[in-house]
């Protein structure tokens, strides 16, 4: 009954952590091909691109690779379910505070099927262990994504940190 | 006064400067997927080495004055890694980048898998490149992709990648079947099938002739303008005009023709369509 009751109180709070609104994204297209985007996609990019990261940092803070999948797909889940296994492993824990990330979108497939981006995140990365803090700071950094559809939303296929475009 | 102020605040923001950068792991600014590399430590007594990277995440405790080693399964990942040196409650920190290895494998996204033959530019090619690890490769490398059919030409065409992606538009070709659409770099191949079918009809010819219970109308073995056979199911319309009226019918292909017959006992003269294809007109007399 306590175990059951441990479990909802995760599950909620892993599920309002969710819910609330992901980082701020914005998004730029004007350097996109060969492929124009359509009006919905141009909306729906950045969502999802926001709630992957959030997802990410949920993930990362709660050792919850299962919550990986809802935004995260391929090679991207694969690493990152590797990364909370290692983290969970060595008892080692990074925490992303998110400041918010400047997207720009520059490849997207003649059939639709591809994008391939440049983001810039503003990130506060935590490193702890145990319950305390051994690393903070504040960084910029740039990350390639790549992302294919699913059936009502986008997802992440490959997400790599890049020391410059 | 004023010019002593000046100087010690230089004095101390050199100090502050060096004594930050004395907090700095020395590392190499990138390293390849795969490649263990040495860091240097200065010191004496123990202290905890952290490595975390974007799928790895290690602690480990070394010995300060010794050279600690990162080995290659550790820097699998491409990404940023971060490096922290923690002795006695003061920490030294870094970062590098890991960059993908040499490419080992393609992920080719072939659109669409059947398409009429003839198509300007319909067949579209997509590759990514993607090292041992699954790391996207950013170097440029020249991509080729390939559209073969058997017993004819095969065209081909080189594309550089730009941050792991080449694409392709390519014509679809001449003859009907299933064609290998390739994508190849250094003895790496992916291969797709596509398949290549018949365009629309082209030249329709009929002939009719009266039958006991009206006029039998049959089409010549319908193809499209490169000679492949039609599919079964595309749709031949036959219109008769006769002193009745106007009839239309509607008739699938089946084994490369289409044959229909009017229950017209008088004069018609009989037409075919097949989308904006339209074939010959025959008269056909009435019965006798």
């Amino acid at each position: 009954m306590r175990h059951a009751l441990v479990l909802a109180l995760l599950f909620v709070f892993s599920a309002s952590c969710l819910a609330a609104d992901g980082p701020r994204v914005q998004f730029d297209i004007s350097h996109i091909g060969p492929r124009q985007m359509e009006e919905v996609t141009g909306r729906n990019i950045p969502r999802d691109w926001g709630r992957a990261w959030q997802t990410l940092a949920v993930a990362f803070a709660q050792n919850r690779p299962d919550l990986l999948g809802h935004y995260f797909t391929g090679f991207a889940q694969q690493k990152l379910t590797a990364g909370i296994a290692a983290q969970e492993k060595s008892g080692v824990r990074t925490r992303y505070v998110d400041h918010g990330h400047k997207l720009e979108a520059f490849f997207y497939s003649p059939d639709g099927g591809a994008l391939e981006l440049h983001d810039t995140a503003d990130l506060e990365i935590q490193v702890l262990d145990g319950n305390n803090l051994v690393h903070s700071e504040r960084v910029t950094l740039r990350y390639i994504g790549l992302m294919t559809p699913a059936a009502d939303h986008w997802e992440v296929r490959v997400l790599e940190s890049v020391p410059s475009f | 006064m004023r010019r002593v102020l000046p100087a010690a605040c230089l004095t101390i923001c050199l100090m502050a400067a060096l004594a930050l950068a004395a907090q700095e792991l020395q590392l190499p600014a990138t390293v390849n997927a795969g490649s263990g590399f040495a860091i240097a430590t200065s010191g004496s007594g123990s202290a905890t080495f952290y490595l975390v990277g974007p799928s790895y995440t290690a602690k480990r405790q070394v010995q300060l004055g010794q050279e600690i080693q990162v080995r290659p399964p550790e820097v699998r990942s491409a990404g940023r890694y971060l490096a922290i040196l923690r002795s006695g409650g003061a920490s030294r920190s870094g970062s590098f980048y890991v960059s993908a290895a040499k490419p080992a494998s393609l992920s080719f996204l072939a659109h669409p898998s059947r398409i009429p033959v003839g198509q300007r530019g319909g067949v579209v090619g997509v590759a990514f490149l993607f090292d041992n690890w699954h790391n996207l490769v950013r170097r440029p490398e020249d991509v080729e992709f390939r559209l073969s059919t058997k017993n004819a030409p095969a065209a081909a065409q080189s594309v550089r990648t730009r941050d792991g992606a080449a694409w392709i538009l390519m014509n679809s070709g001449t003859k009907a079947g299933n064609a290998q659409f390739v994508a190849a770099l250094d003895g790496i191949e992916e291969a797709r099938v596509i398949q290549q079918v018949a365009s629309d009809p082209c030249h329709l010819q009929i002939r009719a002739e009266r039958s006991p219970r009206g006029i039998l109308v049959q089409t010549a073995p319908v193809r499209d303008c490169s000679g492949n056979p039609v599919s079964d199911g595309t749709v031949v319309t036959f219109t008769a005009n006769s002193p009745a009226g106007l009839s239309t019918v509607d008739v699938p292909v089946k084994k490369d023709i289409a044959q229909v017959e009017l229950k017209i006992p008088g004069p018609a003269t009989i037409s075919v369509a097949s989308g904006v294809v339209m074939g010959n007109e025959v008269k056909v007399g009435g019965q006798q």
